[in-house]
């Protein structure tokens, strides 16, 4: 081994231009057409996650700029950005800096952009307005309904779907090849399936799985084992069993020790629900799947998520007992 | 020694002289008492107690019976409404005793708890017990001078407690520090005493919970934690008011006359459901409350529509409060939100998490929150089961020691050696190849970059990238 630092995967396989992202061709070759006439509108990226959009507004960048192409693009994720003043700030800031050489305009990425509140998407449409002249905006979002009409109105749309199963398990295979690892197909099969067509999951599990041995189903599940948090079924069986207070503990173990916000932990729990690990009756697996989907909604909705999830809990507690009951 | 038994209960007084400064309720109460021990019967066969709360009022009957070897029959006079409880005491009171059997004395709490027409049969029931007993009978009052109490004011012997004064609030709070090995600055006792208003009972709850709390009980936390009185109420306080309250507006006062601030408010709420209601219908009810109240203080928030606070206080006082349907009232130990001391215990290890996922989100172009979820996860693995790989990408992202020790735990000192061993080989081909460099603590990143050997691309970019950055930190060896 010649070099001693290793990076993720997913940084370390990162395309770095549009010619090297795979799939997605539609939208690669719209892009490129903005490359060659170094000029384009405002984008909005919009589709689930690790589909790539992140990655083609980077390619775009580096093919339009170069190598350091950083310099020219502004790079903001709107849930890390403390509000939409401290983004005015930065962007601000970045308009006045040096244009690029032969391209009037410079990139400002706001990813995540849906976690935006509508009153905030206002103020950046303003904003975007305000610098038209000298920047374009890539707006990166999963729900395009979550984007305010003035803001998608001003921008070109592009709907990224998820990556077809060739296409994952190519990269994948190609990934291996570079690393020289070993693998069966089917545990490439599995991390698909597990990965529901999010390339950074995918790769992800892989260099995990990849680091304990070779990549079959078996060291594959129990990646993703070890990767999810066990108290999240400990405290589903807790509850059940009508250990109010000590499923509560579990869920503060989740959310303060590993850093899940509620909606982590109300989507871990559906995720759970449909386990064979979890031995309820059948039923009761809808029902309590309508009520986290009700709790999804609440904390949305609320102010504190430990409050919406201590209700699940409370609610799981009683429905334990019924169970018990009959 | 059981930690969950309220001070109140374990140092309540066991002899009449431990009742602190209720000497004029002494004075009519124990010559009373003598009489009846004396097989003549007085001519009020009933005493009723009143005064403000926490003075003592209950306390005292409790050493008297203590002290003078009585055994004390006793009953919430609220509950005083079922027929077969009625005609349980009735029993007893009208029972002369046997020649080698205890006495009794009958103790009726809270006669004022009985209220309007629905409890009139209740008021009725006492009367009669008056009427038949054979034993004394002690009732206890914070406002006796309701119009319909009043014919139990005129079958009793009316004797009044006063607000304890501070100085005696002290002392009882002073024995308790002793008897409890608790470090105790006597400042803080005092404002302890002071905001109590003479309701030692109250005292001695905030005193337990900041002990708790805390492990020690100084004018710092006590000034932060104790709200000041002008009849504005305690997390204990609110809760307690908040628990036992009949109607919604009793509820909605609790949570709003208090100088909590909402947020706090619903904290201890969240923390103290499960300690007072304990059938589970009861607290999926109150939970379900205390939900909707935070859907509308999150609305509150984004909006900044403000006149929606009041709903807020509806849901989390009389909603919580009302939930209780299947539960008996019980006193219940409150404790301090578990989440808030959880957060501050756990701060260091938040933050370097947080540096951590800022490290790689900038590195991969994705959020701190996916970071959180959907990397660390799997470095947490890596860290674990592979020590050599993993030291290699605590290289590759210059990670400090903190952070190498968040992601690996116990394997934290097999990634180090391993960072060591390649640290050290790549010392050597640079040392052979640029005579010039020299100094142990120098950048590795510095090293690797210009290495010779090294082909691997990602490397190439890493350094390229760093270099960008400007920043260079030393690795720690």
């Amino acid at each position: 081994m010649s070099s001693i630092a290793e990076l993720l995967w997913a940084e370390k396989y990162r395309p770095r231009s549009l010619d090297d992202i795979v799939n997605q061709e539609e939208i690669v070759k719209r892009l490129k057409k903005f490359v060659e006439e170094k000029n384009m509108p405002h984008l909005l990226f919009v589709g689930p996650p690790g589909t790539g959009k992140t990655t083609a507004a980077h390619a775009l960048a580096h093919d339009l700029y170069g190598e350091n192409y950083l310099q020219y693009m502004l790079e903001l994720n709107a849930s890390d950005e403390r509000g939409i003043d401290t983004i005015r700030t930065k962007v601000k800031e970045f308009a006045r800096s040096r244009t690029p050489p032969g391209i009037p305009f410079k990139i400002v990425l706001l990813d995540e952009a849906d976690n935006m509140t509508a009153d905030a998407q206002q103020a950046l449409r303003r904003l975007m307005e305000m610098y038209t002249t000298s920047t374009r905006f890539i707006l990166i979002a999963n729900f395009p309904s979550k984007i305010i009409e003035p803001i998608q109105s001003r921008c070109a749309l592009f709907r990224f779907t998820p990556l077809k199963k060739e296409d994952v398990i190519a990269r994948l295979k190609w990934i291996c090849e570079q690393e020289k690892c070993k693998y069966t197909e089917e545990g490439l099969e599995t991390i698909y399936e597990i990965s529901e067509g999010d390339m950074r999951r995918a790769i992800n599990v892989l260099q995990a799985a990849a680091a304990i041995g070779t990549v079959t189903p078996e060291i594959v599940y129990k990646v993703v084992g070890l990767a999810h948090p066990r108290e999240i079924r400990e405290m589903i069986k807790l509850a059940l069993d009508g250990q109010f207070q000590r499923a509560r503990d579990q869920l503060r173990q989740l959310m303060i020790n590993y850093g899940l916000s509620g909606v982590d932990v109300i989507k871990q729990i559906h995720r759970e629900l449909f386990s064979q690990e979890l031995k309820i009756p059948e039923e009761l697996r809808i029902m309590i799947a309508d009520y986290a989907g009700e709790i999804q909604f609440r904390l949305v909705e609320g102010a504190d998520d430990e409050i919406q999830l201590n209700a699940f809990l409370a609610w799981l507690t009683l429905l334990g007992q019924k169970m018990r009951g009959s | 020694m059981n930690k969950n038994i309220p001070w109140v209960i374990k140092y309540r007084p066991r002899r009449v002289s431990d009742v602190v400064n209720q000497d004029q309720a002494k004075e009519k109460f124990i010559p009373w008492l003598r009489q009846w021990l004396q097989n003549r019967v007085p001519e009020k066969k009933a005493a009723l107690f009143y005064g403000p709360a926490g003075v003592g009022k209950t306390s005292l009957v409790e050493a008297a019976a203590h002290e003078y070897g009585l055994e004390l029959i006793e009953m919430n006079a609220s509950d005083f409404r079922r027929k077969e409880d009625i005609e349980r005491i009735a029993k007893i009171a009208a029972t002369q005793m046997s020649l080698f059997g205890k006495r009794k004395i009958i103790l009726l709490d809270e006669v004022d708890g009985i209220s309007g027409s629905a409890d009139k049969g209740g008021l009725d029931a006492i009367l009669e017990l008056i009427k038949v007993t054979r034993h004394p009978i002690v009732m206890t009052a914070n406002d006796p001078w309701d119009q319909k109490l009043r014919p139990l004011r005129d079958a009793s012997l009316m004797i009044p407690f006063n607000r304890l004064s501070e100085r005696y609030v002290v002392q009882v709070l002073k024995r308790i520090c002793a008897a409890e090995k608790l470090e105790c600055e006597d400042a803080a006792l005092k404002y302890i005493a002071q905001r109590s208003e003479g309701d030692l009972r109250s005292a001695i709850n905030d005193l337990q919970a900041i002990a708790e709390g805390y492990g020690r009980v100084t004018l710092d936390i006590v000034k932060a934690v104790v709200v000041s009185r002008d009849r504005q109420y305690s997390p204990w306080e609110m809760l307690r008011n908040l628990f036992m309250s009949k109607y919604a507006w009793q509820a909605k006062r609790a949570v709003t006359h208090t100088d909590l601030d909402y947020d706090t408010v619903l904290q201890w709420i969240n923390e103290n459901i499960p300690n007072q209601y304990t059938d589970p219908e009861d607290v999926w009810r109150a939970y379900e409350s205390l939900s909707r109240a935070d859907i509308y203080l999150g609305r509150i928030k984004r909006s900044l529509s403000w006149d929606l606070l009041s709903y807020v206080f509806d849901l989390a006082g009389p909603g919580v409060a009302l939930a209780r349907k299947k539960s008996k009232f019980r006193w219940a130990k409150y404790s301090f939100p578990q989440k808030i001391m959880l957060l501050a215990k756990t701060k260091e290890m938040r933050e370097i998490r947080e540096a951590l996922a800022e490290t790689i989100s900038k590195r991969i172009h994705a959020s701190k929150s996916t970071v959180k979820r959907d990397v660390i996860p799997f470095l947490m693995i890596i860290f674990r089961e592979r020590p050599d790989y993993a030291a290699r990408i605590a290289i590759g992202y210059n990670l400090t020691d903190n952070m190498i020790k968040y992601l690996a735990g116990p394997t934290y000192s097999k990634i180090k050696e391993h960072m060591n061993l390649l640290l050290l080989r790549m010392e050597k081909p640079a040392l052979a190849s640029e005579e010039s460099s020299s100094g142990a603590k120098e950048s590795v990143t510095a090293r690797a970059a210009p290495s010779p050997s090294s082909k691997k691309k990602a490397t190439r970019r890493a350094s390229r990238r760093r270099r960008r950055g400007g920043t260079q930190s030393t690795l720690p060896i």
